[in-house]
């Protein structure tokens, strides 16, 4: 079958899948097995585009009866879950300095670290059919199969663990109107480095009652069975699955940017970007850190201490205790009363300080600088 | 479910002391009567109490038990306006993450602040302490669409 011929009946499956608005009747239409089940791998490697088709797939397909797998990856990014802080989760610095993207999700759980070396599994039914084990199971049978021997095993947490102890696969899910997703990650050749060090807080200090993750150590497939290719272990994923679900899906890979296909999924995909979603919706939280102060000229040295509560994403209170000799009271209470209404962003406080600073001169102005150096370090 | 149990009135009758409210039930022909403190439910499986003009909302027994232990709960601010079916708020429970809609068409008065401490509170006492948030009622119409205890028992049956 022809690529155009593929993707004009996998459009024309898309469409009849949309039935959302209709009623149950219309499921009438799919007596033929093919249409209970669908293999799906995404061409696109942004993670916001992706998470987006995501989106849309659980908000517009009718899954009463049926399935979808989606097969993904992503260039290096930074996945934490729905209501994560990322300031605890991973090391914003860091992740700008690498071009590192951060993204929240729509499931639950942890936060992961995604790259081209790690393949992504989304599992789509209906919420009757929602069951993470048998998903893992499609998951530690092809494996099992494909390496005999290769001890994997998925636990209570739904997480995968090799040899009982490094965990390969992680699990997230979502249950939302009328359906489901349970989405899990597969290390298969990651790059280990990078994930250890983006996944460390940005910030000391933080309390928040934000769902915390669960640190694991971690191992690729790839450095315990050496000859197991990409293409080998996603041919390999489809079989199981459709052994599993008594399906006959061949592998079609999609453009999750598709609009005709897809149909309102752009907008999703810039609500995903936006700094409203991605950190506007960490819960609320406070931080309480102490800041220390040096000068060279003349020397000295001092503890300041700084209390913000940030909700939405928003210092909403600031208060900074810092010593009269280093600035006077008024200095470090206007500091403090800046920030108020701003994001907890170093590069919108820093933005916030300047006028103060350029108010500023001689040696209260090298002290000042250093003091606000000190708060935009800890605001990641 | 909570309700009272009124003897009815002679119509004209002097209403007992403490009846209160209750006065308007003497017009009734049924032989006991419960007092509005039902509960009504959604087909999500939230569920709705009716006090003194605001509605109290929740989860369900089913809910909570399909939802698995709530670890985190994602409350709406008080003052926004909700149309029946938004989105509220957010669950997330050791099985998923899960959305909260509204059943009715009001405002946010309250949202259970304890639920921050202990989120537990939905599974614990899904119908009490447990309660999510309280809203206005804009469409007093909107609860006739809701199911009864005994609709929402039958519903939750034919889904098993």
């Amino acid at each position: 079958m022809s690529e155009s011929t593929m993707m004009s009946q996998i459009k024309r499956t898309f469409s009849l899948l949309n039935q959302r608005a209709c009623s149950r009747s219309s499921s009438s239409f799919f007596t033929d097995s093919d249409s209970a089940g669908l293999v799906l791998q995404s061409h696109s490697t942004d993670v916001y585009q992706n998470l987006a088709l995501e989106d849309w797939i659980d908000a517009n397909v009718e899954l009463q009866g049926r399935g979808i797998l989606l097969l993904w990856r992503n260039r290096p990014a930074v996945v934490i879950g729905r209501h994560q802080n990322p300031w605890t989760e991973c090391n914003l610095p860091v992740m700008r300095r690498a071009g590192i993207p951060l993204a929240r999700r729509r499931s639950g759980g942890g936060t992961v670290f995604h790259d081209l070396g790690n393949l992504n599994l989304t599992f789509f039914t209906s919420k009757k059919a929602y069951d993470r084990q048998r998903n893992l199971k499609v998951v530690t049978d092809t494996l099992r199969r494909l390496r005999p021997g290769l001890d994997v095993q998925a636990t209570d947490r739904f997480d995968i663990l090799l040899n009982g102890r490094y965990k390969i696969s992680g699990t997230a899910s979502r249950l939302s109107r009328k359906s489901s997703y349970h989405h899990c990650t597969l290390l298969h050749s990651a790059d280990r480095s990078a994930l250890s060090s983006v996944l460390r807080p940005s910030c000391p200090g933080i309390q928040s009652n934000a769902t915390p993750s669960v640190p694991s150590p971690v191992a690729n497939l790839l450095d315990h069975a050496p000859s197991l290719q990409w293409e080998e272990l996603l041919g390999a994923l489809v079989q199981q699955y459709n052994t599993e679900f008594g399906l006959h899906s061949a592998l079609t890979v999609i453009d999750p940017t598709n609009e005709s296909m897809f149909p309102g999924v752009g907008e999703m995909e810039v609500e995903l970007r936006s700094w409203d979603w991605t950190f506007g919706k960490t819960p609320k939280f406070t931080m309480e850190t102490q800041l220390e102060l040096t000068n060279e000229q003349p020397p000295a040295r001092c503890s300041a201490r700084l209390q913000m509560e940030v909700k939405n994403g928003q210092i909403e209170s600031c208060h900074l205790d810092v010593p009269v000799e280093w600035v006077p009271v008024r200095l470090s209470s206007e500091l403090s009363s800046v920030l108020i209404g701003e994001r907890f962003c170093p590069h919108q406080a820093a933005a916030a300080f300047s006028a103060l600073l350029r108010s500023e001169s001689g040696a209260t102005h090298t002290r000042l600088h250093r003091l606000c150096d000190a708060m935009l370090t800890v605001m990641g | 479910t909570s309700g009272v149990l009124v003897q009815p009135q002679q119509p004209g009758a002097e209403c007992p002391e403490d009846s209160g409210d209750y006065c308007g039930l003497q017009e009734t022909n049924s032989p006991f009567v419960f007092l509005s403190v039902a509960l009504k439910f959604t087909d999500k499986h939230e569920w709705v109490q009716v006090e003194g003009g605001v509605g109290i909302v929740g989860i369900s027994n089913y809910a909570q038990e399909a939802l698995g232990d709530v670890v985190y709960c994602g409350l709406p601010e008080v003052g926004q306006r909700l149309e029946q079916m938004d989105e509220f708020g957010a669950l997330e429970s050791v099985k998923a993450a899960s959305e909260l809609y509204s059943p009715l068409t009001g405002e946010v008065t309250e949202i259970n602040t304890e639920l921050a401490e202990n989120p537990g509170l939905v599974n614990k006492d899904c119908y009490a302490k447990g309660w999510i948030i309280k809203m206005t009622i804009e469409k007093p119409e909107e609860l006739d669409g809701l199911m009864d205890q005994a609709a929402y028992d039958k519903f939750v049956t034919s889904l098993e």
